[in-house]
């Protein structure tokens, strides 16, 4: 049974990953045998300066879902580098790094950094073993196998998100595509009129893949002091709540692109996640479902296994974008 | 995918009074493992609602994990319907627990309002072990909040109630009993969990008589692994996770607002 999917040049065991911002628990706790079994792990988004994040209250319960205003609270990249990096590669599945810049300039500030940790490994490589046993970045496991840009980032000459303008869009991803060693995911916020469109402008700029959904803009209101019981008064809504949401929008942008998709949105089990991949994902993410049950990016991949063994389906290529219209 | 995520059965699930139940759970590792002021973090629904899990400071751990609760909301109301030999999903123990008390110590007083007490016990247990003169001030609202005491009274802990509503005890809030106790700026210690008004007021009589302690916090919580960095409180230090960092801060490192 052949469960791996690729995106541009990088093979990954399986298409289950986590989504940014929901995978990143001390390693005291979590159990590297398991973990290892992921296709892919994507760390919380990564600026180039440190952020403390948002006063709190920073989530709030809603039905089947949370409303979260965290404010990206992450130590820059040179802090991710030096401290939060090296743990990750230990785990040993490859690692999609989420990012985030203010402008463009820090955006490319990210990139050249983390083009700099190729660069020193291969420096190691090459120090510790012979030229023909070199191995390029991206079939080592634990590596970094791609960048995720999050365009729900201040689209500077408008008051929007770069991820609700398709010129802005095109332009940044063309830009970090220029330089970037690693391929490159551009991931949507769903708070647009025709995410397809964006989607389509992403490709334009030279996307290795599309992954999607990101929050959607909410409220919570204390009826008895008439505030917002959020401390950043607005905040993403996740979870279950939009699954069906996200899956439309999964099936949208599939239809409208030719790379691949990675699909989130609620996912909670392996029938949830063969949703999106029949819609068009070639990989799936689980997210806030981390939160409430840490085992379900791993229950997602056993019921995989299991659905494609009872449907005696040898290649998972084959669920693929399989709806039937 | 988690070493401490697991399934527990339930051994009894008991209304104490009119607010507080009692649920016990046969957990041996975790009974070993836990410290004073660690929390579990338990999935009370069988579904998506509520979504979160509910945390719970360790009541008491020894042959069996017991928790304190209220059902108050959607997910302890659920916690109610338990019964014996259900399962129970848990993820625990977790958080960083209380500190013990420093060298000079000899008296400890644990001040605590509501659920909030659900943490003294256990530290009572540990704290009994060694000679300190150990004073409970407990603050409930009615008569139906002060079932634990008869608990506390019987490891040997000096207890003063109050309540809201004078039923039992002196009348007002628990700091009224701040007089019942001579405190003494080296020889005594804190430890305080309740909501946050009443966390402050220790706080603000902590630091004006110089008296150190600790205090069990609460945000509202998602992963309760450090992970989602939802419940993060503000400290000294910056933002800090009640989850990962606490529960149980240093009394003078938090801020109130």
């Amino acid at each position: 049974m052949n469960l791996s999917v690729k995106i541009a040049n990088v093979t990954f065991q399986n298409p289950v990953t986590v989504a940014s911002g929901t995978f990143g628990h001390a390693e005291k706790y979590y159990n590297l045998k398991e973990v290892r079994k992921l296709g892919a792990i994507v760390p919380k988004t990564v600026t180039f300066y440190p952020q403390v994040g948002n006063p709190p209250v920073r989530i709030w319960e809603t039905p089947s879902g949370m409303i979260n205003a965290i404010g990206i609270e992450n130590p820059g990249i040179d802090g991710f580098i030096q401290a939060k990096l090296p743990n990750f590669k230990k785990i040993g599945v490859p690692l999609i790094i989420s990012i985030l810049g203010h402008n463009p300039q820090e955006f490319v500030g990210i990139v050249e950094k983390l083009n700099n940790v190729i660069l020193s490994e291969a420096k190691d490589l090459k120090e510790s073993l012979d030229s023909s046993a070199y191995r390029p970045q991206n079939d080592r496991m634990g590596g970094i196998a791609a960048i995720e840009l999050n365009l729900s980032c201040p689209n500077l000459q408008h008051k929007t998100l770069v991820a609700q303008d398709t010129q802005a869009t095109q332009e940044i991803v063309k830009q970090i595509k220029t330089i970037s060693k690693f391929p490159v995911i551009a991931k949507l916020s769903p708070n647009v009129t025709d995410i397809g469109e964006i989607a389509l402008a992403a490709e334009a700029g030279g996307a290795d893949a599309i992954s999607l959904i990101n929050t959607f803009t909410a409220m919570s209101i204390d009826i008895k002091t008439r505030q917002s019981r959020i401390g950043n008064f607005t905040g993403g809504l996740s979870g279950p709540a939009i699954r069906p949401i996200a899956l439309a929008m999964v099936h949208q942008v599939y239809k409208s692109v030719k790379i691949p998709v990675i699909g989130m949105g609620g996912i909670a089990n392996a029938d949830d996640a063969l949703e999106f991949m029949i819609a068009g994902a070639t990989m799936v993410a689980v997210g806030t479902m981390n939160f409430v049950n840490p085992r379900a990016p791993l229950d997602v991949l056993e019921g995989i296994t299991s659905y494609m063994k009872e449907n005696k389906i040898a290649d998972i290529k084959e669920i693929i974008g399989s709806l039937k219209e | 995918m988690d070493k401490i995520q697991n399934t527990y059965r339930v051994i009894s699930n008991e209304r104490l009074c009119a607010h507080f139940w009692r649920l016990t759970f046969d957990a041996p590792q975790l009974a070993q493992e836990v410290q004073p002021g660690q929390f579990v973090h338990i999935r009370t629904a069988d579904g998506l609602e509520p979504l979160f899990r509910r945390p719970f400071s360790i009541y008491r751990a020894q042959r069996y994990v017991e928790i304190l609760y209220e059902p108050i909301g959607p997910g302890t109301r659920l916690l109610a319907v338990k019964q014996k030999g259900d399962s129970l999903d848990v993820l625990g123990p977790l958080g960083t627990g209380f500190k013990m008390p420093p060298e000079r110590t000899k008296q400890v007083v644990m001040i605590a309002g509501g659920i909030g007490v659900a943490p003294m016990l256990i530290l009572t247990d540990i704290l009994k072990k060694k000679k300190y003169e150990l004073i409970l001030l407990y603050g409930g609202r009615t008569r139906g909040h002060v079932y634990p005491m008869k608990e506390f009274k019987d490891s040997g802990v000096k207890v003063y109630i109050s309540t809201d509503d004078g039923s039992v005890g002196s009348k007002g809030r628990v700091s009224v009993l701040f007089d019942k106790v001579h405190f003494n700026p080296l020889t005594t210690f804190i430890y305080t969990c309740g909501p946050n008004p009443m966390i402050k007021g220790v706080q603000e009589f902590a630091a004006k008589h110089n008296i150190g302690g600790q205090a069990s916090c609460e945000e509202i919580m998602a992963c309760g692994l450090g992970a989602c960095l939802g419940c993060s409180i503000e400290t000294k230090h910056g933002y800090r996770t009640v989850c990962y960092d606490g529960p149980a801060f240093d009394l003078e490192e938090v801020i109130f607002y």
